[in-house]
């Protein structure tokens, strides 16, 4: 095989993927500068313009290729590589990808044309790899560095790659393959999958950064409808103790519910534990403190229960000086306060608020308040019958008098 | 000779889709130019040197690589805005394809047009959707994003297959297998073309619609 290689060809070879090594070289490192890359079409060439692309050239990464490269590539068994790391402003640092450009020297194709197709395709391999350097993730790390948060360094080695930095479930992706009289050149990137990074540095304090400030869950519009659905659940819920209040559950007795004749004779028996006057005025209140399994309930019917048993005690009273509340259960937001102030002559014929409730509610028909046998009613029904018959002449009066009306019109 | 064809199946928003053709058409151009030639005497030219840049694109995540050509930029946004004014119209049916085309020409007889013969064609369809919120799009400048990394990274493998391409002929026939209207570049002949169509689940109702509707245009 490498009889039929002219001496010129090879040194031509040599020459060829040296170079090639050197520019893929400064593409990954100028890909991972955080700059994006302008490079102008030449018309033409200059000597320093392989494989016909305009690549620039730094100096020192070429100086960093060259030591490294230590010689040929073509005779070398062990691939060039090219390590990205990430090193943060605390000195953590992170090895991000690792690129490689090899030799195989099993496949070999000794027909192919050195001077022309090698140079050509090793041309479309470099484009390739400026194509592929934008998309590997680091690409995109690469252009948010800044000295006040990390950096992106490199290095150049000879030697098989150092995958072991790269963490678990690190990809590898193949950029492409070449075929040459001595073996077939290829072009891989290994990279990073997972971005955590483990401080070595302890007892340096980092701001915690919470990025969830769009986060639709967490947003004050949502966290207020949450809360809105959670007071609807009980109202008693809603009820805040203050802040130094000893947090015991109120006990009342029933007597307590009672007003006394002399008001405010709670006031003149200091020890005795009551509740002050307004608790009548909370439905809520009576009930968590006297029937207190029905906290929860949000039914309307156990309201109304309990309703009702309030007003039939302050009704039992009646005569007294007394504040009593009404609730009307019919409509259960509604709640009908009948103030008697204490020292006002009783007036209970003139009672604006016992006329209201009357009005409030429809009265109830009179047909239900009689209870009528079935006979008594089928006895109205033909009854009703013989009254609608012998009207008839009447009513046919009224529809042709009707349809004459609309023939004048 | 069967040209080979690839195809490449994407949906987004209609504000991508400039980006998203001029990301894969032009990375396959990058890859299918050459330098300028420039012939000193019969038989012996040299070529001239590609530049390339980096572009970011605004509605998707993705920075892709052209050719720093300002002149061959201007071929590929004429005919893709053509493309998305037709496909983002109010009666596009929201579906459509669009075609690069590398050819070469075969001259003929007279009076005949010399024959152009597809080597190798790529084909974008897309189809468009539409986001409410967002948070929506910021999922799916990511994911357009993401899926035409996959495209960017199968075309560099299709590159690097070195699969047949027109041999570089003398100077005489040079414009028979490349473009060489552009002054910093020299890309194989090509031409782009598309298509708007309605979605492939076509209704009765609209099959008869486009029947009755092609009958009248004639």
């Amino acid at each position: 095989m490498s009889t039929q290689l002219s001496m010129q060809d090879k040194k031509d070879l040599e020459k060829f993927t040296k170079y090639l090594a050197l520019r893929a070289a400064q593409i990954i490192v100028q890909s991972r500068s955080g700059q994006k890359v302008n490079t102008m079409c030449k018309p033409d060439s200059s000597a320093g313009d392989w494989f016909n692309l305009a690549i620039k050239e730094l100096p020192e990464v070429s100086a960093d290729a060259k030591r490294a490269l230590c010689g040929e590539i073509v005779s070398s068994s062990v691939p060039l590589c090219i390590e990205i790391s990430l090193k943060t402003v605390e000195g953590d640092k992170m090895v991000l990808e690792t690129w490689s450009l090899g030799v195989l020297p099993e496949q070999s194709d000794p027909t192919v044309r050195v001077t022309y197709t090698v140079y050509n395709r090793m041309g479309i391999l470099l484009k390739s790899l400026l194509s592929v350097s934008r998309t590997a993730p680091a690409y995109k790390l690469s252009r948010r560095q800044g000295p006040d948060s990390y950096t992106m360094c490199y290095r150049i080695y000879m030697g098989d790659p150092q995958l072991h930095n790269l963490g678990d479930n690190y990809k590898h992706m193949r950029v492409g393959q070449l075929c040459t009289p001595v073996g077939t050149i290829h072009l891989s990137v290994s990279y990073r999958t997972k971005m955590t990074i483990s401080p070595t540095h302890k007892g340096r304090d980092s701001i915690m950064l919470k990025s969830d400030h769009f986060h639709s869950d967490l947003s004050p519009r949502h966290a207020r409808y949450q809360q809105s659905e959670e007071t609807s659940k009980s109202l008693s819920d809603t009820i805040k103790v203050g802040a130094f209040v000893i947090n015991k559950p109120v006990i009342v007795n029933e007597e307590d519910l009672v007003i006394p004749d002399v008001p405010f004779s709670s006031l003149l028996t200091p020890k005795q534990t009551s509740p002050p006057p307004g608790l009548l005025m909370n439905p809520t209140n009576t009930k968590t403190a006297t029937a207190g399994a029905t906290t929860d309930s949000n039914n309307g019917n156990n309201e109304r229960l309990n309703n009702d048993n309030t007003t039939s005690k302050c009704a039992s009273q009646n005569g007294s000086r007394r504040s009593s509340c009404s609730m009307t259960s019919a409509n259960d937001d509604f709640i009908m306060v009948d103030l008697k102030t204490p020292f006002a002559v009783t007036n209970t014929n003139s009672d604006v608020g016992a006329f209201y409730r009357d009005c409030q509610s429809a009265p109830q028909l009179q047909a239900f308040m009689e209870e009528r046998t079935l006979a008594e009613q089928l006895g109205d029904l033909t009854k009703q019958l013989e009254t609608f018959e012998t009207n008839m002449q009447h009513y046919e009066d009224m529809l042709s008098s009707l349809c004459q009306t609309e023939n004048n019109n | 000779m069967n040209a080979r064809t690839q195809l490449f199946e994407l949906s987004m928003e209609g504000r991508q889709v400039d980006e998203a053709v001029a990301s894969i058409f032009h990375t396959v151009l990058f890859h299918r130019s050459l330098g300028k030639f420039k012939y000193k005497q019969e038989g012996s030219y040299s070529v001239g040197t590609v530049g390339y840049q980096d572009v970011d694109c605004d509605f998707i995540d993705l920075t892709y690589v052209c050719c720093s050509s300002v002149y061959l930029d201007q071929t590929l946004k004429r005919e893709i805005s053509g493309f998305s004014e037709a496909l983002r119209s109010t009666d596009s049916p929201g579906s459509g394809q669009i075609s690069l085309e590398f050819f070469q020409r075969k001259k003929s007889r007279w009076p005949f047009q010399p024959e152009c013969i597809p080597w190798e064609v790529w084909t974008v369809r897309l189809e468009l959707i539409k986001l409410a919120t967002e948070h929506e799009r910021q999922i799916c400048r990511e994911k357009v994003g993401d899926l035409l990394t996959e495209k960017i990274l199968y075309i560099t493998e299709v590159m690097n297959r070195h699969d047949y391409v027109p041999k570089v002929p003398s100077q005489a026939e040079l414009d028979l297998i490349f473009d060489t209207s552009y002054p910093d570049i020299q890309p194989y002949l090509f031409k782009m073309s598309f298509t708007t169509s309605s979605p492939s689940t076509t209704t009765m109702g609209n099959t008869m619609k486009k029947l009755i509707r092609e009958t009248l245009s004639i």
